[in-house]
């Protein structure tokens, strides 16, 4: 079944069409890529699905239901979990209080529940659970995509759009963001992927779609994408290469 | 000594008022990344309304207090649409422009309506105070002291106990992010606008009977809250306070060892001493390091 589909998405900024008729789907208990040369329109993708981008056009629907033009508030509430690009963790807040804040689109979670459930997640994240009652603005990077994964997992979603989970990070870091990537799917969660690692993106996902300048250059199994000279003349900037 | 502890009584007293003013102001930087000019206003404004409803409608005096911080919420509501939310896209210095607009709104619809005379209140209390050793405590002083220290508290409390609080700081630190959890970003930032207006409304009725309830009190106090911020550490909340008090004690001072028509001269040459010599202020804040 369909979790997400998109259908001819446009989005705008300003005057410049970032999207031009973008098609797109996730299956349920998938986990889709999406790659690209910067300013492909891969962030801008996530963030038309999570209601960020205000000009936008076409169709996004999850299970069923139209969701393009909702507030991102509401998107969220839907069981869309937005881990953007950045990491955006709050700053000023501990690291358990950041995951805590991520639980906000369930309604009616007791404070007790709540502190139990941060436990469990802290759980799976070992290397945070020392770092619980540290400052955001005093986390190493990877620490901060723990942080922002961990957060975004405590909305439970249906759908997790992770944007750029190893921009930045260490070569070690990299591999342990993906484990967990890989033990995100283990538990059955759909996952829509947005990396510039596409190597390791690849490896962890069942398919892929590249972008260019907006538009879908090719979509496929890993495999298939891998080997695709298209793909690779895409990641080495697109045809001036 | 004891002049100097009389002084100091009557400098944390004042200075208590200027550090609500002062968080009201801090807590709408952070929250809604909002300057606002129109602070002062809330204070002239639940002044006035505790004129009214004492001085001229007779309702009792704790009532009239109560009756006016509501009032003063649904004030900072109606301020929030009227002067922020039209212009919530468009960057800090329309907004400020906008508060500066709706400050000269408010003291103007004041002096048409009540007239520009001087009006004076009566204090919480029947005693004016009492003596001890050679130390007068004045008993209003003591209530904004005792009040300012409470409500200080509360908003600790608030902020760091519970999990609107955590929303609040959340969406004062990314509002994008905030929203993209769930949280309701523009509830939060109504709050905040609602909680400002009527803790400036308090500490402006706290003032009256010190100050006299007039329209200029309102720039006096949105100036003097404003470099407490500054002294204290832009949109810091223990700077808030501590720059406040310090602003309070110092001009308090300053007018009775120096000169008394100096009083307002000796805060604003403190503010200019910190923006000389540390312009960070008190609590510089960590987060700006690292943005």
């Amino acid at each position: 079944m369909k979790l997400l589909e998109i259908t001819g998405l446009v989005a705008r900024y300003g005057a410049a069409d970032v999207l031009k008729g973008l098609d797109l789907s996730v299956d349920e208990g998938e986990i889709v890529t999406l790659l690209g040369a910067n300013g492909a329109g891969k962030s801008t993708t996530l963030r038309a699905i999570s209601g960020l981008v205000a000009n936008v056009q076409g169709s996004v629907k999850l299970a069923g239901q139209d969701i393009l033009g909702l507030k991102p508030e509401a998107i969220v509430r839907l069981g869309i979990s937005h881990v953007p690009e950045g990491r955006r963790v709050f700053p000023g807040l501990t690291v358990r209080e950041n995951i805590m804040l991520g639980a906000s689109n369930r309604k009616g979670v007791g404070r007790r529940a709540l502190e139990s459930e941060v436990d469990d997640m802290l759980g799976h994240f070992p290397d945070l659970r020392r770092l619980e009652h540290a400052l955001g603005w005093t986390l190493s990077g990877g620490q901060l995509q723990m942080v922002a994964v961990a957060r975004g997992l405590m909305a439970k979603p249906r759908l997790l759009l992770l944007d750029e989970p190893s921009l930045g990070l260490a070569p070690l870091i990299v591999q342990q963001v993906f484990r967990i990537i890989a033990d995100i799917r283990a538990r059955g969660a759909t996952v829509l992927l947005v990396e510039q690692n596409a190597h390791m993106a690849l490896s962890v996902a069942d398919r892929g779609y590249v972008l260019e300048t907006g538009r879908l250059l090719v979509q496929g199994k890993p495999d298939e994408l891998w080997n695709d000279p298209q793909v690779r003349a895409a990641y080495l900037g697109g045809h001036a290469a | 000594m004891s002049n100097f502890l009389q002084l100091l009584f009557n400098g944390l007293g004042i200075g208590a008022i200027y550090a609500l003013v002062s968080l009201g102001f801090v807590l709408l930087i952070r929250a809604a990344s909002v300057v606002n000019f129109g602070q002062g206003e809330f204070s002239m404004l639940g002044a006035y309304l505790l004129v009214v409803l004492f001085n001229i409608l007779h309702v009792p005096y704790l009532l009239s207090m109560l009756i006016s911080i509501v009032v003063m919420a649904g004030f900072g509501l109606v301020f929030a649409f009227t002067t922020y939310w039209p212009l919530r896209f468009r960057g800090g210095l329309p907004v400020i422009i906008s508060t500066i607009g709706a400050s000269i709104f408010l003291e103007n619809l004041v002096l048409v309506l009540y007239g520009p005379s001087v009006v004076p209140v009566d204090g919480l209390f029947e005693d004016d105070g009492f003596q001890i050793g050679e130390v007068f405590l004045s008993t209003q002083y003591l209530a904004i002291i005792v009040i300012a220290t409470l409500l200080v508290l509360l908003q600790y409390l608030i902020f760091e106990k519970t999990l609107l609080g955590k929303k609040m700081q959340a969406t004062s630190q990314d509002k994008e992010m905030a929203s993209l959890l769930g949280i309701p970003v523009v509830v939060m930032i109504l709050i905040t606008f609602a909680y400002s207006s009527a803790m400036g409304g308090l500490a402006g009725m706290l003032v009256a009977p010190i100050l006299f309830v007039s329209v200029n009190m309102a720039g006096i106090i949105a100036l003097k809250a404003f470099a407490a911020n500054i002294i204290g550490g832009y949109g810091s909340i223990p700077g808030a306070i501590l720059g406040g008090l310090a602003l309070g004690v110092v001009e308090t001072m300053g007018a009775s060892y120096i000169s008394v028509p100096y009083k307002d001269a000796f805060a604003f040459a403190m503010l200019l001493l910190f923006l000389m010599v540390r312009p960070q202020g008190l609590f510089g804040e960590k987060i700006s390091e690292k943005a």
